[in-house]
């Protein structure tokens, strides 16, 4: 499967531009089909890494588990994975016009041994009344940073939140969105999302059995049916002259079914989960290149459900309540040079099994400082510090640093300039 | 209970999106464009424009709030020639509106209407921030204000057929007016006939060449790259070589390198306005023409 999917990127890139080379000649060829090839642009991120700690065997205590080893969790984007230099990801992205009724746009992320559909789905061109339709793989657009890829982000990883609650790669999911806007004179935005709901961080759908080695009992653990996850998102937006305010609620409610298979003993989680977020971004443009902006982004997660480990003959009543934020400043301080502050916390972490308190610790944070130089709209050089208090072992935490270069470069067609 | 009042707000606020205005409402990505709507339009017309005449048309913020106005619109005019390509398409995709999507009767692009000059032979980034089709600057050859002027009365008559009467007299009398003012400014620059210019970015080469002046080159190595020291010195040593009237420099970049080669060569510098707005004198598009005139001749 994948060596097909290979094989069509391949083909797309290399033999595409070979063919419209040949039919420039004009009317050679009467069914040239040449004219209709898609919007193309390329996207390459590779940093150089110093980290003062190997990243194996620790955990973020009700968060991410120990055989999850930091940053090496899902098999996608693998962001600084090692000391040195990393290939951090390449994106194909392909748009076009469909038909008088559909756009399309596809994503797709590369690793240097993998690929990945990240996003594939269409938009509607001809929904009246302010609506539109996208279905397909896509990001979603609960928050504010989640629906948008790495290369546009103002630092190089996802904030500390995004990263427990969604995973790396964000709540990335198959299925439809229904957004609206409102014929106001601001910004209105209500938005619907029906997904099937996979994303293994907090939600999930499938069951297990639990075997017992001792006496051999089981427990089984039922599947839910897809789609099991929905959200529900409002986008609001101001202009007071050249200050912009936007903000954003959203909601994710959904099944959780999650398996995790630690060195030495499988555990299970299975009920709902509610994720709720609130977002806020200011920015103010000091001239045509210059800003400040700080957005801020604070999400609550609760769980209800059970805990099922094996060797035990019945599941716990399990429930969590958590949450975190971020903050970040930026000042884009001339037309080619960026700087920016984030400040990243976790700062509930209530799990209950069986009503006991787990007492979890609650003050997971990391600070973060950026630079960056973008010659063109199309390169961009970074340098950023991390300095990281989340990962823990055996109880204790352990605070580490990290500095890295990363180069990321554009081609093809002109991206959007986000806002 | 709750799902009925959930229903009924919902339905209260689609009937906002059916209270139809009588007047056609445009947007122009510009404001030279909004300023042409309005001459021609009139009071049957509401426009409003997106860009800030003062800021630089290549890098506009695209604000939330530029949706919710492409939400309501009727008519769409972009100056095109991918002037507007890093900042309308993702807006313009989430404003759902299909009234205005390229390809419909509500939008236009006004660059296809024009012959632009200096069309690339190569086209790679190599060489800067390129625009396949030409450059786009085309609004500050008044000839081609005169084709555009035509495009957007005959858009509005499309849209509004019920004014037709009112959008063509409108425009026959700008017409009028437009080529009064052409031949006095054609009157005013003879002196400058080719004589060479330095420009800071490619902003007035439609004008340049309407009013025959002559360019030697640009400050920025090639266009979108702020000036090196090496290919400012080699202007300096161009400029000293063939000798030049004035340093063209526009309201939204720094003006160190323009001023140092003020300096250096004693040529004088001159601040243009390129687009409506973006000097307080040039309230409209005849002022700001008189705005660029006046400012050479000082």
């Amino acid at each position: 499967m994948k060596i097909v999917l290979y094989l069509i990127i391949v083909a797309i890139i290399f033999i595409l531009p070979l063919t419209t080379l040949g039919s420039e000649g004009g009317s050679s060829d009467p069914f040239s089909q040449t004219k209709f090839v898609p919007a193309i642009s390329f996207v390459m991120d590779v940093s150089y890494l110093r980290r003062n700690l190997e990243l194996t065997g620790f955990e973020m205590p009700g968060f991410i588990h120990a055989g999850h080893s930091n940053g090496h969790a899902h098999s996608g984007s693998l962001l600084n994975g090692e000391n040195g230099f990393n290939l951090n990801y390449a994106e194909l992205n392909l748009f076009a016009t469909v038909d008088p009724y559909f756009d399309l746009f596809t994503a797709f992320h590369l690793g240097e041994d993998h690929f990945e559909v990240e996003e594939a789905y269409v938009t509607t061109r001809k929904l009246p009344h302010g609506f539109g339709l996208k279905m397909g793989k896509f990001l979603s657009a609960f928050g504010r940073i989640n629906a948008q890829h790495a290369h546009t982000w103002n630092f190089q990883e996802l904030p500390l939140v995004y990263r427990v609650f969604f995973g790396e790669d964000g709540l990335n999911e198959k299925g439809f969105q229904l957004n609206w806007v409102a014929p106001t004179d601001f910004y209105l935005s209500l938005g619907f999302e029906l997904f099937q709901g996979e994303n293994s961080t907090s939600f999930g759908l499938e069951g297990t059995e639990i075997v017992n080695e001792d006496n051999g009992s089981e427990i089984e653990v039922e599947g839910a049916r897809g789609p099991g996850l929905f959200t529900v998102y409002a986008k609001t937006s101001v202009d007071i002259g050249d200050l912009i305010i936007l903000g954003g609620v959203s909601y994710a409610g959904g099944e959780t079914r999650s398996i995790h298979e630690t060195e030495d003993r499988e555990h299970v989680l299975s009920g709902r989960s509610r994720i709720s977020g609130l977002d806020i971004t200011i920015k103010y443009l000091l001239d045509s290149y210059r800003y400040i902006s700080l957005q801020t982004e604070y999400i609550d997660r609760q769980f209800e459900g059970e805990f099922y480990e094996a060797g035990s003959l019945e599941g716990s009543e399990f429930s969590r309540s958590q949450s975190g934020f971020y903050s970040e400043l930026v000042y884009r301080f001339s037309k080619l040079w960026r700087t920016a502050l984030r400040y990243d916390l976790l700062n509930r972490n209530n799990v209950l099994i069986n009503g006991a308190d787990s007492e979890l610790p609650e003050d997971m944070k990391r600070y973060s400082f950026m630079i960056d130089y973008t010659p063109t709209e199309f390169s961009r050089i970074r340098l950023q510090y991390n300095n990281n208090r989340y990962l823990y072992l055996d109880g204790d935490l352990k605070t580490f640093s990290e500095l890295n270069l990363q180069l990321n470069i554009s081609i093809g067609a002109h991206g959007a300039h986000p806002f | 209970m709750k799902r009925k009042i959930l229903i009924i707000v919902f339905i209260g606020l689609l009937s906002l999106t059916s209270v139809v205005e009588a007047r056609l409402r445009v947007l122009a990505s510009y404001n030279y464009i909004a300023d042409l709507v309005e001459k021609i339009g009139g009071d049957n017309v509401k426009v409003t424009p997106l860009a800030k005449g003062y800021k630089d048309p290549h890098y506009v913020t695209p604000r939330p709030s530029f949706i919710a106005k492409m939400r309501k619109a009727d008519l769409l005019i972009i100056n095109g020639g991918q002037l507007e390509i890093g900042w309308i398409p993702p807006i313009l995709k989430k404003a759902n509106n299909p009234r205005i999507n390229p390809g419909n009767k509500g939008f236009l692009d006004l660059f296809s209407f024009i012959d632009g000059i200096d069309v690339p032979k190569e086209i790679s980034r190599a060489h800067g921030d390129v625009h396949p089709d030409g450059n786009p600057h085309f609004h500050l050859d008044p000839e081609n204000i005169l084709i555009i002027s035509g495009v957007i009365r005959d858009k509005l008559i499309d849209l509004d057929l019920s004014h037709k009467g009112i959008f063509t007299k409108r425009h026959k009398e700008f017409v009028e007016k437009w080529r009064k003012k052409m031949s006095e400014w054609e009157k005013a620059l003879e002196k400058f006939s080719g004589k060479n210019v330095v420009q800071y970015h490619k902003n007035f080469d439609y004008f340049l060449k309407s009013f025959n002046m002559k360019q030697l080159g640009t400050l920025e190595p090639v266009p979108g790259i702020p000036p090196s020291t090496k290919h400012i010195l080699e202007m300096i040593e161009v400029i000293n070589n063939k000798g030049a009237e004035f340093i063209i420099h526009d309201v939204y970049h720094m003006k160190k390198p323009s001023r140092f080669v003020n300096r250096e060569t004693g040529v004088k510098l001159v601040v243009l306005p390129h687009d409506v707005g973006s000097v307080d004198e040039a309230i409209d598009i005849v002022s700001l023409f008189d705005e660029i005139v006046r400012r050479l001749l000082k």
